[in-house]
């Protein structure tokens, strides 16, 4: 591989774990959210929209780590198949299965960025408290599953490219 | 006619995807897709969307990766040295010994982890290796420590009771409290069978460490204190109803990383390393759970649930039959699948055949998490003899056997469980 698609390579790892840091502040954030309903319970004052706030950030979170956690290989599969093979027919259900997820992941990644699209266009309200536009959490979670694509395309590319499965051990939990 | 062809298709897609090992969450978006554009005329990829979206944004969604995240803090504080220290004086006297540890172990860890390959690798990496020293025979240490690690899924707070009570609309709290005495009932049974097995042996304890004092014992009791008391208050905080899972699940966090700093096992690298961990765990989980809210929705469109429940009904089968059923069902699909896929792949089937049963909602998914758990340790494969396998560099063959015992014990406790339903629900019943 040319220098130029190292660097790329390089460079797409480090913007995937930055958006896993990212999800991990809004881990954080979460925890607070909840620490401060119970706090402004106790106090007997009322907060509007806390629960909606911690159901944000827990989208937000799960999906800006989509694409990390997919990097460190903590998505689970079902890898009997896969350790029973060896050489090319291992590198070919490799490829198959990096394909189909990227299909599918490019097709969730398209369809969460048309529904935060039209909740932007139609100024879309939650229905809870804090009536929050729904496009800003959204926008989010649209983001995280568009990185979650870039990855898994990313790996198919490479791959491709390789002629070696590119993925480090998965997780291996089946 | 046409219509079989269509389930035939897409259930051969399901197994397909899953069985070439595409990652699994990414398979259950697949599969409902291609499902659904089989089954209605929809605009699919929006209604995905919608449900997706919504499944990911609940409010009760959010006990989960807080539990995890208290999990990953109390992982990284010298826990398991303790609980090998502070169990041994206390064990060592029973009939067959340290093995208790074993057992004991993993009941208090499975409080802390909720995952059972976890706790059995934690309580293994401190256990073996004494137990071996003082001459226990291979196939008791590695057959309990098969058995109590599956203890995890059991005792809250366990993330699979989370995640089932989550896809079937039931209260987290009462799911968790309803775990509590089944899983003591279960450890006290491999307790049991380790005492008959050293009485049928023979053989008197002959590993004791002499001279303990009560000195001795209560300090070592006094190093897992912190932790024992820190899930004490967790659970008595939900039980009471001063706080819901999820408010409960924050305070352990915020417990756990208190404990850690107090043990000066808290830094800024293991603190961020628990952060990253609970945030990988969390993300592949909420993927799961949002792929099979879409696939539930397609479950509905393609009519499958409603008319195997219809089936199931007109067959007229007994409770009893039910049980049995469902236990050889969960048994073969754990030989394919984790427990948390198999549960959340099936309850859209499994749920409206259960309900319609009449069975009580909580009482189920207690059923549900020992019948997950027996899974795990049968083979060819289940995924606590693979990490016992990693720990011992025993073949599988001895391994399955050594955790052969435990598999029956286990069946016994659905048996148990089924005939006094009570275990599980009169606790909840309670708060």
């Amino acid at each position: 591989m040319s220098s130029f698609f190292c660097a790329l390579d390089r460079g797409l790892n480090r913007f995937y774990l930055a958006c896993g840091v990212i999800a991990a502040c809004f881990l954080v954030l979460l925890g607070i959210l909840i620490l401060l309903s119970i706090v402004s319970r106790l106090l007997g004052l009322y907060v509007p929209g806390l629960n909606a706030y911690s159901g944000y950030a827990m989208a937000a979170s799960s999906f800006l780590a989509l694409a990390y956690t997919f990097r460190e290989g903590g998505h689970i599969r079902v890898v009997m198949l896969r350790n029973a093979l060896a050489g090319r027919a291992r590198y070919l259900l490799e490829v198959w299965c990096l394909a189909i997820a990227s299909f599918f992941a490019c097709y969730l990644a398209w369809f969460l960025i048309r529904m935060t699209w039209f909740s932007y266009e139609f100024e879309e309200k939650s229905e809870g408290a804090d009536a929050t536009l729904l496009w800003m959490p959204q926008s989010l979670m649209a983001f995280g599953a568009t990185v979650m694509a870039l990855t898994v395309v990313h790996a198919l590319i490479k791959t491709l490219v390789t002629g070696t499965p590119d993925l480090t051990e998965t997780a291996q939990v089946d | 006619m046409e219509y079989l062809a269509l389930i035939a298709i897409f259930l051969t897609i399901l197994f397909l995807f899953l069985g070439t090992g595409i990652w699994i969450a990414l398979s259950l978006v697949g599969v409902a897709t291609i499902g659904m554009m089989l089954f209605t005329t929809r605009p699919v990829g929006d209604a995905m969307a919608t449900t997706i979206w919504s499944a990911s944004s609940g409010w009760t969604l959010a006990a989960l990766p807080l539990f995890i995240w208290m999990g990953e803090i109390l992982f990284r504080t010298r826990l398991s040295e303790n609980l090998f220290k502070g169990l041994q004086p206390w064990m060592q006297h029973l009939p067959g010994g340290l093995l208790h540890v074993n057992i004991a172990g993993s009941a208090l860890f499975a409080a802390i982890s909720g995952s059972s390959a976890a706790t059995v690798a934690t309580v293994g990496k401190m256990s073996i290796p004494e137990l071996r020293r003082r001459k226990y025979p291979e196939n008791m240490i590695i057959g309990t420590l098969a058995g109590a690690g599956t203890l995890g899924l059991l005792i809250p707070p366990s993330i699979t009771l989370i995640i089932y009570g989550v896809t079937v609309n039931e209260s987290i709290a009462k799911l968790f409290i309803a775990g509590v005495i089944p899983g003591i009932v279960l450890a006290l049974m491999f307790m049991t069978f380790v005492m008959l097995w050293s009485f049928l042996k023979g053989g008197t304890s002959e590993d004791v460490d002499a001279g303990t004092t009560w000195a001795d014992r209560f300090s070592a009791l006094l190093q897992l204190l912190p932790v024992i008391s820190l899930i004490g208050a967790v659970m008595g905080a939900i039980y009471t109803g001063i706080a819901t899972a999820t408010e409960a699940a924050v305070l352990g966090v915020v417990g756990a990383l208190i404990m850690s700093a107090a043990q000066k096992s808290l830094s800024w690298e293991s603190f961020k390393e628990s952060l990253l961990g609970a945030t990988r765990t969390s993300s592949m989980i909420a993927f799961i759970l949002a792929g099979s809210a879409f696939l539930t929705l397609t479950m509905g469109f393609t009519g499958i649930p409603r008319a195997l429940a219809e089936w199931i009904a007109e067959l007229g089968l007994t409770p009893w039959q039910l049980i049995v059923i469902l236990t050889l069902f969960y048994v073969i699909l754990g030989c394919f699948l984790d427990g948390i896929s198999s549960i959340v792949l099936t309850m859209a089937v499994v749920e409206p055949i259960v309900r319609q049963a009449g069975f009580d909602m909580i009482w189920f998914g207690v059923f549900l998490m020992i019948v997950v758990e027996i899974a795990q340790i049968t083979p060819p494969i289940g995924f606590n003899l693979f990490v016992l396998q990693g720990m011992t560099g025993r073949d599988m063959d001895f391994i399955a056997k050594a955790a052969a015992p435990m598999f029956l014990i286990m069946l016994l406790a659905v048996v148990v469980l089924s005939v006094f339903p009570g275990l599980a629900t009169w606790l909840p019943s309670q708060m």
